[in-house]
């Protein structure tokens, strides 16, 4: 039985660390508007703040003498030392990286940068990017299966999209953002792609 | 000329017969008609009609804080503007902002969202919340708050709970709850109220006119019992701007099929 919930409303009789809920007097609330089903409470709209070990996209905003400053679809920045990366960056490169450290004020430190092909990029609500997966990434293999393309997620919401049918990718991905509190979506992502698909003489296929 | 008369009213016939100008009880509230979603830039928002009252609030952030050196490194700021539409108001009210007015409510709508948003989550970040009177007829800055709270809620920045805005007064020696403008203007005192209302904190309390310590007492409970049908109605706003999404969201799936 899923329940949207908002925020003030009790969640549990005791403190429990949930994203998208607080605790006060030993009890837990939720501060978002979030959906509740048995075992667990799913935001709908949050913002993505930066956390040791995430693997993220970010996006080169300035070039700096000593490195990179990376813009992260977040409130907060990062940066990416030149010495822990080979390939010279551009202005609006898409970066593939994990975050080393993140300072007091919530700012990432970058280690292990993949510069990531010209492609297609979406900026997606970070608490959807599980939906977009899938479980064990059903989601996305379904979605690389009818388009043919390259998908890479960061955990900050940042979608990138490389070869295939790369506008069918990003409807895709917008339709599961817009769509991700409704029941049976799974099955509406497959049949919209089939028919697109089907509509484009199966490029998405025959590229896969 | 077609055109609206404006009634000439007048104190006496605020309050008669256990009824007041526009028929209401003391403890009935205006109309209330609140929507969620309804600007498509903004990360939330909010549209709030309130007896003849319309405001409409916007909510932007949390974002990089300009100018920096108002950046507080524990913490969020918010920037809160209340503003009235030039051909908001009747008569002399609701001139355009920013005036005194606008800029006195605009930092008491600050302190009510800061004690209700957990700042402490977005340090060094700033939060705008866009208020906008379209239509004003008494109570706009508690219809501004209420609309800013489900704004805040909508763009899903974390709340302790969502402030309810109220306010309440006297017409002679009755106590009413939700005064519209001639109420407000003619009547003997208008308290403007914003709560929390699971903890029952008060985040804004304001007095114009004289009231006892009885009658303030006796206000509060009718705010706390009034503040709950509004809490509901914020609620229904934002269970419908999910419902509504769902629903289309069927309806496609149907004509696809």
């Amino acid at each position: 039985m899923k329940e949207l919930v908002f925020p003030g409303d009790k969640v549990a009789d005791t403190p429990q660390r949930i994203p998208g809920c607080y605790v006060e007097d030993g009890q837990t609330f939720a501060s978002n508007v979030a959906l509740r089903s048995d075992d667990h409470i799913v935001q709908l709209k949050g913002y993505y703040v930066p956390k040791t070990g995430d693997d993220i996209i970010g996006i080169v905003e300035e070039e700096r003498f000593s490195g990179y400053n990376l813009a992260l679809n977040s409130p907060y920045g990062s940066s990416l030392s030149a010495r822990d990366t080979r390939d010279e960056l551009k202005l609006g490169d898409a970066v593939y990286c994990k975050i080393l450290a993140v300072n007091e004020v919530k700012e990432a430190v970058l280690i292990e940068p993949q510069k990531l092909p010209t492609g297609s990029m979406l900026a997606i609500d970070s608490v959807k990017v599980p939906r977009v997966i899938g479980r064990n990434g059903s989601m996305l293999d379904t979605l690389s299966k009818f388009t043919g393309s390259h998908i890479t997620i960061g955990k900050n919401g940042i979608v990138h999209v490389e070869g295939g049918n790369t506008s069918l990718a990003l409807k895709a991905v917008e339709k599961i953002c817009r769509e991700s509190h409704t029941s049976g979506l799974t099955e509406r992502i497959t049949q919209m792609l089939e028919n697109e698909s089907r509509a484009n003489g199966g490029q998405g296929e025959q590229n896969g | 000329m077609a055109g609206k008369v404006n009634k000439m009213v007048e104190k006496a016939d605020l309050f008669k017969n256990g009824k007041r100008i526009d028929g209401r009880t003391p403890m009935d509230l205006r109309p209330l008609k609140i929507t969620a979603g309804v600007l498509d830039r903004a990360q939330g928002s909010c549209l709030v009609e309130w007896g003849r009252n319309k405001v409409i609030a916007a909510v932007y952030g949390p974002h990089e804080v300009l100018p920096k050196h108002l950046a507080d490194p524990t913490k969020a700021i918010i920037n809160a503007r209340y503003v009235m539409a030039p051909f908001s108001g009747q008569e002399e009210h609701g001139r355009s902002g920013p005036n005194r007015r606008s800029i006195e409510i605009s930092k008491v709508a600050k302190h009510v969202f800061e004690n209700a948003v957990l700042v402490e989550q977005f340090p060094k970040t700033m939060i705008d919340v866009h208020m906008e009177v379209l239509q004003s007829d008494g109570g706009t800055r508690v219809a501004g708050i209420t609309a800013g709270a489900v704004a805040l809620a909508d763009a899903g920045i974390p709340l302790r709970d969502m402030p309810v805005g109220l306010s309440a007064g006297k017409i002679g020696e009755t106590l009413v709850l939700d005064l519209d403008k001639y109420e407000d203007n003619l009547g003997d005192s208008d308290m403007p109220f914003v709560i929390l209302p699971r903890t029952g904190e008060i985040l804004l309390s304001q007095m114009d006119g004289m009231l006892s310590r009885e009658d303030i007492s006796q206000a509060f409970d009718m705010i706390f019992e009034g503040a709950k049908k509004v809490r509901d109605k914020q609620i229904e706003a934002l269970k419908t701007s999910y419902e509504r999404m769902a629903a289309q969201v069927t309806t496609q799936g149907e004509t696809n099929q």
